[in-house]
């Protein structure tokens, strides 16, 4: 009797564990516009089939701070970049892959991640999360044949530790011009922006920035209200800041910088519109979202593998601390929605190629401003200070842009137009 | 099924506790071997990994034995630990948070006392994580005898008051905050001066960690303590009935509070000596030991050298699920502790059905 009880009871935990575990993977080929991992592996093993390198001669190590399986965030690009950048190098995510996963931002965990990954016989390790920082700087001393490679820190070392970061905030820009369009549109001047983090974090504070002068190229009149989270990631938290934004401060467009959707869900709900970030976000707010400021890792890691496979000693100089946008198609944005008005296209098209061309960026003292209907939009470049909300000039008029290191590390202020609700 | 009921079987044989967890173990890997060829991979390659933590093909499979003896460390004090209060029937499931608690009174030292040699930095530290956490298990006690206070939901309590507590010294970056790394400008725990570190006995390359030989101790220690000592058999008396310990002329109060205090000291320990063999400290340094260590007590019935050995399989399983992942791409962290899960579950069904059995009421009448 007790061993059927048991028997059952296994049974039953063995099918419902088998189809949460179908579930799951199921779910990212609901997604559209993200390619599922089932397509990556089989488009991984065909590639490699045609051009193959030395087998198993060349291993990724990767340290992720959430899964792999995600199908949405943070983790979720840089899976997505890393595999999509093997494949253009020639290597195989389904063997030449190795991941820790889930690894708390805790030195020892992080070096134990390390160990097994050098252990494994990997040549380069990329370790997502900020966090890392410090057990990645001392494994690189220990390790010296392995590139060790960190995404949003500042350490690196002159062998074989380097970081890597990108100018998120111009995407932002773009994905503010497209919401100033819309604002002009539906006649209501009031931007939300629901942030994981405000001016403690340059990150967050440049990318805020970013969005609010792209939105006041298209409409001086645009105010953008930040409501901020103090979490990187809360479905819960963000869906309540987007609802204050809409029903507190009337706001009509809800940008977004945060892991979920729930932005721009809310968006949908309420009949107001968004950028979303991350992933194009249009599947999950079809009537809301314009467009999304993207990542595409995979410019960065296949760049990275390919400079370490070919001469692992001149990494530092061949790639060094690297820190690209638009020109390396590093950030992007997601293809517009139809909720998109009709300028968008062409003035969003008009910043980026000045931006690529490296001919003005952001946080200069020239301002793009833009007029005339679609098909005949232009751009006028205008010399104008760069404030902060208080008034106090950050960058005079004409003036080049902020330095590197102050958008990536010391930006500290909203600029005009920009302000923090909570 | 009114028909039926428990009845714990009336001999304990050590012989069929074993078979039992054998098919357990066995039914467990089957289960798990069918999700992973379901997968696409090979369970065998994979459940070598597993069982050999990852040291097959490994080119430095010493650090995985450094690496597992650095989970195992903790798991088995703190296992040893919670036995104790478990053993008089002291329900104790605060370990996370009098772990934490020595955890920061260590880093305090170890941030602040600077200049000393670095065998008694460590000292220092681990006598402040005793000291706090045994102060904290003392209270708990306290509050119990004097107003029988239920202390399974004080220790509970105290679990998140501690995280909390950390968390917020993790995330809050204040000048006054020493346990913040300095030259970042994101809050990050910083790394303790080098007199703070932990060292050990190099053999080769590998890195024999003086913690593990004090935990070798303290098994050996425990064991003497419970068996052929008077404290011992205090604790044993009081397990069983506070009202014969009463008429034998015991304190219960005072046992009551001393050996919540070793319990707890014991904590403070495996926290002192993983805060200083980690070189800092973090939120999730406890490595869920609080929670882990009841399993591993309970699945030992409160027995010594069984609680070594089980601490040793367990912290085997933790990490050897992990690092055997590692190599599969399309299986993540949640996958091994899914399949840990799955065997945990299968072993505590095993033990449940070796100690009970299911009797129809009329044979039950005749017992």
């Amino acid at each position: 009797m007790k061993k059927l009880v048991s028997l059952v009871l296994t049974a039953v935990f063995a099918v419902t564990s088998c189809l949460s575990l179908a579930g799951c993977q199921s779910q990212p080929a609901a997604t559209s516009g993200t390619t599922t991992k089932a397509e990556e592996t089989t488009a991984g093993s065909k590639g490699s089939d045609e051009a193959k390198p030395a087998e198993g001669s060349f291993k990724v190590g990767a340290i992720y701070i959430n899964s792999q399986n995600d199908t949405s965030g943070y983790t979720f690009a840089h899976h997505k970049g890393i595999t999509e950048g093997m494949k253009q190098v020639g290597l195989d995510p389904s063997k030449d892959l190795y991941i820790v996963d889930n690894v708390p931002e805790d030195d020892e965990k992080v070096k134990q991640a390390i160990d097994q990954l050098a252990g494994d016989g990997c040549n380069i390790i990329f370790g997502i999360s900020f966090g890392y920082i410090n057990a990645m700087n001392e494994k690189a001393t220990e390790y010296p044949d392995i590139i060790f490679s960190h995404a949003t820190g500042y350490m690196s070392n002159e062998k074989n530790f380097n970081n890597y970061f990108g100018r998120i905030y111009q995407a932002r820009y773009l994905a503010g011009i497209a919401a100033g369009y819309k604002s002009l549109a539906i006649k209501n001047d009031n931007i939300g922006y629901v942030s994981a983090w405000g001016t403690e974090y340059a990150e967050t504070c440049s990318g805020i920035n970013g969005f609010a002068l792209g939105a006041r190229s298209v409409n001086p009149n645009a105010k953008v209200y930040v409501y901020e989270i103090s979490t990187w990631g809360d479905q819960e938290k963000e869906r309540q800041a987007a609802q204050v934004l809409i029903d507190t401060y009337k706001c009509g467009v809800i940008g977004q910088h945060c892991d979920s959707a729930q932005p721009q869900i809310v968006a949908n709900e309420k009949g107001v519109f968004g950028c979303g970030y991350n992933s194009d976000m249009t599947a999950e707010a079809p009537k809301a979202h314009l467009c999304a400021a993207i990542w595409n890792w995979s410019a960065y890691y296949s760049t990275a593998m390919k400079a370490a496979m070919t001469d692992k000693a001149s990494f530092m100089q061949t790639v060094g601390n690297y820190y690209q946008g638009l020109n390396a198609g590093l950030v992007d944005v997601s293809p517009l929605s139809e909720n998109c008005e009709p300028e968008t296209a062409d003035a969003i098209k008009l910043a980026k190629d000045l931006m690529i061309a490296g001919k003005w960026d952001v946080f200069s003292g020239v301002k793009l401003s833009f007029s005339g209907k679609a098909g005949a939009v232009t751009v006028e470049q205008k010399n104008d200070a760069l404030k902060d909300n208080q008034g106090a000039e950050k960058v005079a008029a004409g003036g080049a842009s902020v330095g590197d290191d102050v958008i990536q590390g010391s930006m500290n202020y909203y600029v005009e137009g920009v302000t923090q609700v909570n | 099924m009114k028909k039926y009921h428990l009845v714990r079987r009336p001999r304990q044989s050590l012989g069929r506790l074993l078979i039992y967890y054998l098919i357990g173990i066995t039914i467990s890997l089957g289960i798990g071997a069918i999700l992973l060829a379901s997968l696409g991979i090979n369970p065998f390659e994979y459940y070598g990994r597993m069982l050999t933590i990852g040291m097959i093909g490994n080119k430095y499979a010493y650090k995985n034995i450094e690496g597992f003896l650095k989970i195992l460390v903790p798991l088995l004090i703190t296992s040893l630990a919670l036995g104790l209060s478990f053993k008089m029937r002291f329900w104790n499931i605060g370990g996370e948070g009098e772990f934490l608690i020595g955890a920061i009174s260590a880093a305090i030292v170890a941030f602040n006392v600077t200049g000393l040699p670095r065998p008694l930095t460590i000292i220092l530290m681990c006598v402040a994580a005793m000291l706090s956490s045994g102060l904290l298990g003392l209270a708990v006690a306290f509050f119990k005898v004097k107003f029988n206070t239920n202390e399974t939901l004080v220790t509970l309590m105290i679990n998140y008051i501690m995280l909390y507590v950390i968390t917020y010294l993790g995330k809050t970056k204040e000048d006054w905050n020493f346990f913040l790394d300095p030259k970042s400008a994101r809050p990050i725990f910083g790394k303790f001066p080098e007199t703070g570190i932990m060292t050990g006995i190099k053999i080769g390359n590998f890195n024999l960690l003086w913690s593990v030989i004090i935990a070798i101790a303290l098994i050996a220690l425990i064991y003497v303590y419970l068996k052929y000592t008077k404290h011992g058999y205090e604790i044993a008396v009081v397990g069983d009935s506070n009202a014969t310990a009463k008429y034998a002329g015991m304190k219960v109060g005072k046992i009551i509070m001393r050996t919540m205090f070793i319990s707890s000291a014991m904590i403070g320990l495996a926290a002192g000596l993983t805060a200083s063999s980690s070189g800092t400290i973090s939120e999730t340094i406890t490595n869920n030991v609080g929670w882990t260590g009841i399993v591993v007590a309970w699945l030992s019935k409160l027995n010594t050298p069984a609680i070594a050995v089980t601490s040793v399989l367990i912290a085997i399983l933790q990490f050897g699920c992990k690092t055997a992942a590692t190599k599969y791409p399309s299986i993540d962290s949640n996958f091994a502790d899914l399949l840990q899960g799955i065997i945990l579950f299968s072993v505590l069904t095993a033990d449940f059905c070796a100690t009970f059995t299911i009797k129809k009421k009329e044979d039950a009448k005749n017992d």
